[in-house]
This record gives structure tokens, C-alpha cells and sequence, in this order.
């Protein structure tokens, strides 16, 4: 892909190394680790970037701790001089948005789903808690930012010369799920919509995710980024592994309550031949089960 | 009507101010399983509810089961199992459960009667972080005896609070699901109980002391007018209750179960059991 350009960053002082690779005209995105969050990483987990219009810069998503902000913000430095006026947070997820405070200054309104607020009042301390535990006095400065525009449905941030469409989701990966869409460029950010290589994480509902990635299917994005791991199958192509991986799980716990599995015996026996495909396997599939067993168990 | 385990979240969170607030720094970066004798968080709790009883070894009066590490912190099962029988001469009268480092440590206080065949409890807990679980048995003759186990809760984005608002018009509805396919008289059976409920907590950050969080505070099983589960229970266990026990059905007659929440609502659901009549499962 001749028309990719990359940038490297790197900054001792912040510990955090950011890599920026250019996948669209003005599309700027850095592929975070998929090793489990530490002190050594800082919480640099998630796919982040920002987008470059004519008048000021959009972040979407400021990456898992304030060092990770900063760094995003300092590379972001070497590419435009132009001001941030939007930070768009997809969800709330602590990889995603604990590196908010490195963007905060008059004029940067933060973007999130409406149904955000929610999960961010009961998640805030155990999430500021996990973080502390995992990354020490690298922690410091880590904060909740709460967002101060709000999206319904859909709205539109003008960059200048460059539209963003930003679009609500019915509960999917979490209740509260954001895409980013610019139409020039046919370029989408999915946030963790879309997982590639690293295991779908099931915050929400699993049937709610199998419908949003149906209809995702049929938005005309020719350039994606998914919230974890890079493809370069075309679109909508690289949803095909997630999906499977989703409707298996789907299909075997709703088979696991027919035979009256427990909930234990379920979350030992379900989905257990998909191990080899997917990077933290162990952490994620197990809870995903869990989060499956008690939607489904209400169905009939 | 009792209130007894609001009042005691209220207490509990006015206690965790003042101590959990003084310990928080020294347990927020640790990973190993810590010293169960030692905890600063359970010293409090235990002279709160326990007094300068004395506390025996529990492993040969009931077993705590829960994974180590908890897949999901927003919902961990664990089982309570009695390793004694419930004879009238001596028998298990009350197990506390107890997550000790939750805002609101009490989980659950389960009642149980020489009738109850075995004591026995499998319910579903949240967690606010890594944390002891301890589960005290109170005996008939009044001697405490206690199991512990430790839970990492996972990392990543696992948290308590559950992932979905639930439609208010479908808040207290029930359903039983039967581990057997059918019943026969004077056999204990196994029973899911299930409450479709938000159990809102009070672990909120935005939690609002004039407005009470709406969570479960009792539930009542009977069977044929005679009590099989009864218990006072808080915000530590997940949204959509569970409760799996053990009931002997002496002959026909009513499964009828009665919930109270915070806000003062009451739900009931009943069944008529009969003998080989095929029950609602999954």
C-alpha cells in the first residue's frame, strides 16, 4: 500500500513508544500491544489515532493511561500543528479512555455515546482501582474525564473540509458503543466493534453484537480500524473471523442450557476449540461465556 | 418488617469510609494471595458482625467453592456446601457470606433449619476487586465456624457493574429451573431460582445518599407453607439474582418464592409441584 506512510515517535521520557501509521488521507492510527496491561506498557493496549481536517484535529480514543495520551499527543505534534476540537471516546473501556486528561484544554469537547454516563458512574473506581494495582505510581494522573457532548443517534464534526459521522450503536460489545465514519475517505473506526486476532470481548449483549455486525456489513467503508489487531482483508471481509467466533459461542451456551449445564460446566465446555485462534484467550473467552449464560438464560 | 441488611450496607459504607479508605493504599498494588489472618478489611467486618466471638476452623463444617481467578467480575458464581448433615441435634442455623473488601461486605445471610436436608447455597457474586470471600457458618449450638478463599477478579474490562439497563416492566419477574426433569416426594431436589432485578449498587461513584440504590434485601422460599430458603442479601451479589438449593417436597404442594427490594416493591412466584410431572427446565 504505496499511499501508507509511517511515522516513528518514540519518547525515553514518556516510556511510551508510538507508532503511527497513516491508513487514510489525514487518518492517523497506532496499534496498541495485545499483551496484558503492566507498568512496562502502561496500558498501551488499544488501537488509537486522530483525524486531520483543515480547521482542528479529532483523537478517537486517547489510549489506556495518561503516559499513553501524551505520547499519542506528542507524535500527533509531528504530523499537525492544528488544534485537538474533538476527542471521541467509543466506549468506556479503560484501554480506550484513560488517557483523556492528555487532551484537556478549553475548547476540546469530549464525545461519547449517551449511553455512556451510565457505565462510566458505577465502573469509574474499580476501573481507577484495577489501574493503580497494574501500573503503580505510573498510574498517577489517569483520570475520568466525563464527556461533554453527548450522541443520541448520530451526529457530525466538522473538521473543516472533512466531515466525521459519528454513530450510536444498539447494545453490541457495550451498551454504549460509538463508531467514527469519515465519507471522504471511505475510512471507519470501529473501536472494539471489531476485534482482529485478539479475542471479542463480550461487554454487552452477543446477540446485540451479531445484529450491529450485520448492519456494520453494509456501510460503505473501503479503510477500517478495528479497536484491537490489523488486517488487511478487504471490507467487510475482516469481520468474517469475529462473527464466527461470536455466533459459536451464541450456539453452543444456548445448546450448554438446554442440557442444564450449570453455569460453571458451561463456561469449562463452551468454545473451548477456538484457543488456537485468538491472543488472550484465557482472560477473555471465559468471561465471555459468563456475560453469554446469563443473557441467554432469560430466553424462551 | 425487618431492614436489617440496609441498615447494615448504610453502616457498612460509613465503616468503609473510615477504615477502607486508610487500608485502600496498601492493598492497591497487590497481586499475591495476602496473609487471611492478617487482612486489615476483615478485622472491622468480623467485630462488627461477629464481636470478640471466637471464630473455629471451618473446613469440616462447610466448603466455600469459587474460581481463583473470576472470569467476570460483574458475576463470579460461588457455592456454600455444608459438610455436615442438618440434624435436629446439630445443625448449621445461618451462613454469612461475606466479600470482604465490597463496599458493602455482607453478601448474604442465609437461614437454614434442621428440614433443610443439607445446607446449601449457590448464588452469583460482583466484585469490586481482589478480595478474600469468607463464609461463616453459625450452629445450632451457637459456635462460629468459617472457610475462606481468595478471588483475583480479572482485569482488563471487568467490572461490577452489570452491562444492561433492565426494562422496568420486566423487573422482579422470577422463574424456577429444576436440575431433574421431574420430581418424586420426599427426595431433595435442586432448584434454580432466578429474579430478573438490576440489584443496583451503591458502589456507584455518582451514588446519591437521598436516593436509595434499588437492590433485593430478601428473598423467602417456601414449599407447601414451610420455609426451604430464607435470606437477607445486598448489592454484592450480580444484577438478575440466582439462587440453587436443595428442597424436599414431602407431597404435592406450592414452590412459592417472595422477594423484597429497597424501594419497597414485593414480586411472587409460585408453582404447583406433583410428583412425576414433568418441570420447566431451560
Amino acid at each position: 500500500m504505496g499511499w501508507l506512510a509511517a511515522w516513528f515517535v518514540a519518547s525515553a521520557a514518556l516510556a511510551v513508544e508510538i507508532e503511527l501509521e497513516e491508513v487514510a488521507p489525514g487518518h492517523f492510527v497506532h496499534r496498541g500491544t495485545m499483551e496484558e496491561r503492566s507498568a512496562e506498557n502502561l496500558g498501551d493496549q488499544a488501537n488509537i489515532g486522530f483525524v486531520v481536517g483543515e480547521r482542528c484535529v479529532a483523537v478517537v480514543d486517547p489510549g489506556g493511561s495518561l503516559a499513553v495520551g501524551k505520547a499519542l499527543k506528542a507524535a500527533m505534534r509531528k504530523v499537525t500543528d492544528k488544534p485537538v476540537c474533538h476527542v471521541v471516546i467509543t466506549h468506556f473501556h479503560p484501554d480506550h479512555f484513560f488517557g483523556a486528561a492528555a487532551f484537556r484544554e478549553s475548547g476540546v469537547q469530549f464525545v461519547a455515546h449517551a449511553g455512556y454516563a451510565r457505565t462510566m458512574a458505577v465502573r469509574s473506581r474499580p476501573y481507577l482501582n484495577a489501574l493503580r494495582r497494574d501500573l503503580g505510581a505510573a498510574a498517577d494522573g489517569s483520570e475520568v474525564i466525563a464527556p461533554t457532548m453527548f450522541v443520541d443517534k448520530v451526529a457530525t464534526l466538522d473538521l473543516g473540509g472533512r466531515s466525521l459521522e459519528l454513530r450510536a450503536w444498539s447494545v453490541a460489545h457495550t451498551d454504549h458503543d460509538l463508531t467514527v465514519f469519515d465519507a471522504s475517505t471511505g475510512t471507519l473506526w470501529l473501536g472494539d466493534l471489531l476485534f482482529v486476532d485478539h479475542t471479542p470481548v463480550v461487554d454487552g449483549s452477543i446477540r446485540g453484537f451479531l445484529e450491529v455486525l450485520d448492519e456494520l456489513a453494509r456501510l460503505p467503508a473501503r479503510v477500517y480500524v478495528p479497536g484491537h489487531g490489523r488486517t488487511d482483508a478487504p471490507w467487510p471481509d475482516g469481520l468474517i473471523p469475529e462473527r464466527d467466533y461470536l455466533k459459536l459461542v451464541l450456539d453452543e451456551t444456548r445448546a450448554a442450557l438446554k442440557r442444564k449445564r450449570t453455569i460453571e460446566q458451561a463456561v469449562d465446555e463452551v468454545g473451548t476449540t477456538e484457543a488456537s485462534r485468538w491472543v488472550n484467550f484465557e482472560a477473555f473467552h471465559r468471561r465471555n461465556v459468563t456475560t453469554t449464560y446469563t443473557e441467554l438464560e432469560w430466553e424462551e | 418488617m425487618t431492614k436489617w441488611t440496609s441498615r447494615f450496607a448504610v453502616a457498612m459504607i460509613a465503616l468503609l469510609a473510615v477504615t477502607g479508605m486508610a487500608v485502600k493504599s496498601a492493598g492497591a498494588n497487590e497481586k499475591a494471595e495476602p496473609d487471611p489472618q492478617k487482612s486489615q478489611y476483615w478485622t472491622p467486618i468480623r467485630q462488627m458482625m461477629f464481636g470478640d466471638r471466637e471464630i473455629l476452623d471451618g473446613k469440616d463444617i462447610l466448603k466455600v467453592y469459587l474460581n481463583t481467578r473470576a472470569d467476570d467480575a460483574s458475576t463470579v458464581p460461588v457455592s456454600v456446601k455444608a459438610q455436615i448433615d442438618q440434624t435436629p441435634e446439630r445443625y448449621i442455623k445461618t451462613v454469612y457470606l461475606i466479600v470482604e473488601r465490597n463496599p458493602s461486605p455482607a453478601a448474604g445471610v442465609f437461614q437454614f433449619s434442621p428440614e433443610s436436608g443439607r445446607a446449601q447455597v449457590e448464588t452469583r457474586l460482583r466484585f469490586e476487586e481482589y478480595s478474600f470471600v469468607r463464609a461463616v457458618a453459625e450452629m445450632s449450638d451457637g459456635k462460629l465456624y468459617m472457610g475462606t478463599k481468595w478471588v483475583k477478579a480479572a482485569g482488563g474490562c471487568s467490572a461490577p457493574g452489570g452491562a444492561n439497563r433492565i426494562p422496568a416492566h420486566l423487573v422482579g419477574q422470577m422463574k424456577f429451573r429444576f436440575a431433574d426433569d421431574t420430581l418424586e416426594y420426599k427426595k431433595p431436589a435442586l432448584v434454580q431460582l432466578m429474579i430478573r432485578h438490576p440489584n443496583e449498587s451503591a458502589l456507584s461513584s455518582d451514588f446519591d445518599a437521598d436516593k436509595v440504590p434499588q437492590f433485593v434485601r430478601s428473598v423467602s422460599v417456601t414449599y407447601a407453607g414451610k420455609p426451604v430458603l430464607s435470606a437477607e442479601v445486598d448489592f454484592s451479589l450480580s444484577d438478575n439474582p440466582s439462587f440453587r438449593f436443595f428442597f424436599v417436597p414431602e407431597g404435592e404442594g406450592e414452590l412459592q418464592a417472595v422477594v423484597e427490594d429497597t424501594h419497597d416493591k414485593r414480586y411472587m412466584h409460585r408453582m404447583t409441584i406433583t410428583e412425576g410431572v414433568p418441570l420447566p427446565g431451560s
